[in-house]
C-alpha cells in the first residue's frame, strides 16, 4: 500500500469545529456577560454556535440552519424548553418555521426553475452563441464578450453552474493557444470574476442578496427587483470594465485572434418554446413592477407554476433542485428573528465604540469586514451572520446610516470575495483547471474587490441619495 | 476527501511497470495500487475498503494464477459494492467465449489489446475514472484538471451551487 501523510481524523478541521461549536453554544449558560438579558445569553449560544459551524463547516451549511431553527424554537420561542421571563415578548415558534417559506426564498424558487430551464434548453449556450458574435476574433474583445455574457447569465443562474458551464466551453479554447501564453490565465480567470461581480446584480444573483432583501423585508423595508437592480447594476457594470482592462493589461494573450465554438442550437419544440415565454414573461414582470405592483416574490412563484404543470420540470429534476441554498438562507433569516427579538443584536454592537468613528467608515468596515469573512467562509454564511448586526447598527447610528445601505454593503462585501480557490465555488473552478496560480487569483481578486469596495463605499451611496433610491 | 482508488491486477512485474508508469498522470488525484494475483487483489480491496477508499477502476489482466481475470471481474460485479467501480480488460490471450462472459456478466466497460500505446491506455482510464466520478462523487471540481474536464464541467453546471 502507498502510505499518505494525513492527519489523524479526530484532528480534522470538522471535528475540532464540532467539538468548539458544543463549548460556544455552552459558554453564555455559565458565564453573565455584564448587560446582556438572560433571554440575550441564550440567542447568543445559538449565534455563538452558529459562527463555529458555518465557519468550519463541521456540519454542512443547511444542516447549521435547520439546527439554528430548532434551537431558537426551543430557547427563545413562545414554546422553548426552558422558563421564559415575564417581560420577554416571545415569538410565536411558527415564525421560525415560517422562514422556510419566506416570500424571499419564493422569489429566489424562482429564479431556479429559470436557470434549470435555461440549462435543460440550453438557451445558456444559445444565447452565449448569439450573443459572442459581434464580440469578433480579437483577444481582448472575446475576454469582454465573456464576461459580459457571464456576468448577465449570473444575474439569474447560480454563479457556480454559470461558471462550470462557460468554464466548459473555454477549456478547448485554451487548449489551443501555446503553453506559457499568458492569455491562457485571462480566459481561464475571466469567468469566475465576472461570475462572481455579475451575480450582485439582480436580487436572484446570489444567496447574499437573499439574505439582505429578507431581512429589509422582515422590517417593513421592500426592495424590488429593479430597485436592487438600479443600485447595484451600473457600479457593477463599472466594476466589471475595471477587471476587464486588468486582465487583459495583466494577462495578454499572445494569438492574434481566438475562436470560441459553441456547438448548439435553439432547441424549437413546444416545451422548449413555453419555457421562453415563461422566462421571458418573468424577467418582464420582474423588470416593470413600479408599473403593476405585483410583488417579485409573487411573480417569482409563476414560473415554479407553470414549469410544474407543464412538466417542463420533471420530478426526478424537481427533487435535485438546490434546495439546500434555500435552507441556508432561511437559517439566517431565522437567526436574524432571533437576534432582533432577544436585543442580542443591540448589545453586540455596544461592544464597540461605534460613535468615534465616521458614518462612511463605519459603511466601508462592514463592507471590507465581508469580503475578509467571506474570502474564507461561504458568502451566504458570511451574510447570515452579519446583515442582521449590520442592520441593527443602522438603527443605533440614527440618520447617519440607512438600513438598507447596511443590508447592501455586506451582500456586496460577500460577493467581492474572490481572492483563494476557497473563497468561492467559481474561484474552485478555475483554479481545478490547473490553469491558474494561487498567486495570480489572489493579485486579480484583490485588484478587483479592492476596486469594488472603493466604487461602491465612496461613490455609490452618494448617487443612490442622488437619485432617491434609499427612501 | 478519501482518494479513489485504481486497482491493476497483472502477474508480469514488466507488464505491471509499464501499466503504473503510463497510469502516472493520474496519481496527482487517485490512488493508485497494484496486485500480482486475483487474491493479492482481493487483499487489497479489503484493505481499501477498510480505509474508506472507493475503487474507481480496475484495470485487469486475464492471465493470471488461480483465478482467471474475467472470473475475478464476474464475482466483482455480483457484490452491490463493486457494482459501479468501472471494469477494464488489458489482455492478449482472452479467447472469444471468455471475451463474451466478460462483457455479458461482467459488464465489462472497456477492452485494451496487448500491447497498447499509452496515450490509448491514458485515454480508457481517464474516460472511464470521469464517467465513475460524475456517476458517484458529490464534489466534482478536484477532479477537473486530471480527468476530462470540459465533461465534468458540464456536470458541475447541472448541479451547482452557490454557498
Amino acid at each position: 500500500m502507498e502510505t499518505e501523510k494525513r492527519v489523524p481524523d479526530w484532528l480534522s478541521v470538522k471535528s475540532v469545529g464540532l467539538v468548539v461549536a458544543v463549548v460556544f453554544f455552552f459558554i453564555p449558560f455559565f458565564i453573565e456577560f455584564e448587560g446582556l438579558s438572560p433571554m440575550g445569553h441564550r440567542m447568543l449560544s445559538v449565534f455563538l454556535m452558529a459562527i463555529a459551524l458555518w465557519i468550519t463547516e463541521a456540519i454542512p451549511l443547511h444542516a447549521t440552519a435547520a439546527l439554528i431553527i430548532f434551537l431558537n424554537i426551543l430557547l427563545v420561542s413562545d414554546r422553548a424548553m426552558l422558563p421564559l421571563p415575564d417581560d420577554y415578548k416571545a415569538p410565536g415558534f411558527s415564525t421560525f418555521f415560517f422562514s422556510l417559506a419566506n416570500p424571499v426564498l419564493m422569489l429566489f424558487l424562482g429564479g431556479f426553475f429559470l436557470a434549470d430551464g435555461a440549462a435543460k434548453y440550453k438557451l445558456d449556450k444559445n444565447l452565449a452563441k448569439t450573443l459572442l458574435k459581434p464580440f469578433g476574433e480579437k483577444p481582448s474583445n472575446i475576454i469582454l464578450g465573456l464576461m459580459l455574457i457571464v456576468a448577465v447569465f449570473s444575474m439569474f443562474m447560480s454563479n457556480t453552474a454559470t461558471t462550470a458551464a462557460f468554464m466548459a466551453v473555454v477549456l478547448p479554447v485554451i487548449a489551443r493557444l501555446p503553453p506559457g501564453d499568458r492569455g491562457r490565465i485571462a480566459l481561464a480567470l475571466c469567468i469566475p470574476i465576472a461570475a462572481n461581480v455579475g451575480g450582485m446584480g439582480t436580487p436572484v444573483g446570489t444567496p447574499p442578496n437573499a439574505i439582505a432583501l429578507g431581512a429589509l423585508n422582515a422590517q417593513g423595508i421592500h426592495i424590488s427587483f429593479v430597485h436592487w437592480m438600479a443600485m447595484i447594476f451600473p457600479f457593477m457594470l463599472v466594476v466589471m470594465v475595471v477587471a476587464w482592462q486588468l486582465l487583459v493589461r495583466l494577462f495578454p494573450c499572445s494569438s492574434k485572434t481566438i475562436t470560441i465554438e459553441i456547438d448548439s442550437s435553439y432547441d424549437r419544440s413546444p416545451k422548449a418554446i413555453l419555457f421562453y415565454f415563461v422566462a421571458g414573461t418573468t424577467i418582464l414582470l420582474w423588470f416593470t413592477e413600479p408599473l403593476h405592483g405585483v410583488s417579485s416574490a409573487i411573480v417569482g412563484f409563476f414560473p415554479v407554476v407553470v414549469m410544474l404543470s407543464a412538466r417542463l420540470i420533471s420530478d426526478k429534476e424537481f427533487h435535485s433542485m438546490q434546495w439546500s441554498v434555500l435552507w441556508l438562507v432561511a437559517g439566517g433569516i431565522a437567526l436574524g428573528t432571533g437576534v432582533g427579538q432577544t436585543g442580542l443584536d443591540n448589545w453586540l454592537i455596544g461592544l464597540i465604540a461605534w460613535d468615534q468613528m465616521a458614518p462612511a467608515m463605519i459603511g466601508g468596515a462592514l463592507c471590507l469586514v465581508a469580503l475578509v469573512f467571506s474570502t474564507i467562509i461561504s458568502n451566504s454564511a458570511t451574510a447570515n451572520l452579519m446583515i442582521p448586526i449590520a442592520m441593527s447598527l443602522a438603527v443605533s447610528l440614527g440618520d447617519d446610516m440607512n438600513r438598507l445601505t447596511a443590508a447592501v454593503f455586506v451582500a456586496i462585501g460577500a460577493s467581492l470575495a474572490m481572492m483563494l480557490p476557497i473563497s468561492t465555488p467559481p474561484n474552485a473552478i478555475a483554479y481545478s483547471t490547473g490553469q491558474v496560480q494561487t498567486k495570480q487569483m489572489a493579485i486579480m481578486g484583490a485588484l478587483v474587490g479592492g476596486t469594488g469596495l472603493i466604487i461602491f463605499i465612496l461613490v455609490a451611496p452618494h448617487v443612490w441619495a442622488l437619485f432617491g433610491l434609499l427612501e | 476527501m478519501k482518494r479513489i482508488v485504481i486497482l491493476c491486477v497483472e502477474d508480469e512485474a514488466e507488464v505491471l511497470d509499464a501499466v503504473l508508469r503510463d497510469l502516472s498522470p493520474f496519481k496527482s488525484v487517485m490512488r493508485i495500487e497494484a496486485a500480482e494475483s486475483v487474491d493479492d487483489a482481493k487483499t487489497v480491496l479489503e484493505e481499501c475498503a477498510a480505509d474508506g477508499h472507493p475503487v474507481g477502476l480496475i484495470l485487469c489482466d486475464h492471465l493470471l494464477p488461480g483465478v482467471r481475470g474475467v472470473d475475478f471481474l464476474i464475482a466483482l460485479q455480483q457484490d452491490a459494492h463493486y457494482v459501479a467501480t468501472r471494469k477494464v480488460l488489458i489482455t492478449g490471450q482472452a479467447g472469444l467465449e471468455d471475451t463474451v462472459r466478460a462483457v455479458n456478466e461482467a459488464k465489462l466497460h472497456h477492452y485494451i489489446a496487448k500491447p497498447w500505446k499509452a496515450e490509448e491506455l491514458q485515454t480508457v482510464v481517464r474516460d472511464q475514472l470521469t464517467e465513475y466520478v460524475i456517476r458517484t462523487q458529490d464534489d466534482l471540481i478536484p477532479y477537473v484538471g486530471v480527468l476530462d474536464g470540459a465533461r465534468i464541467l458540464e456536470a458541475v453546471a447541472s448541479s451547482g451551487r452557490d454557498q
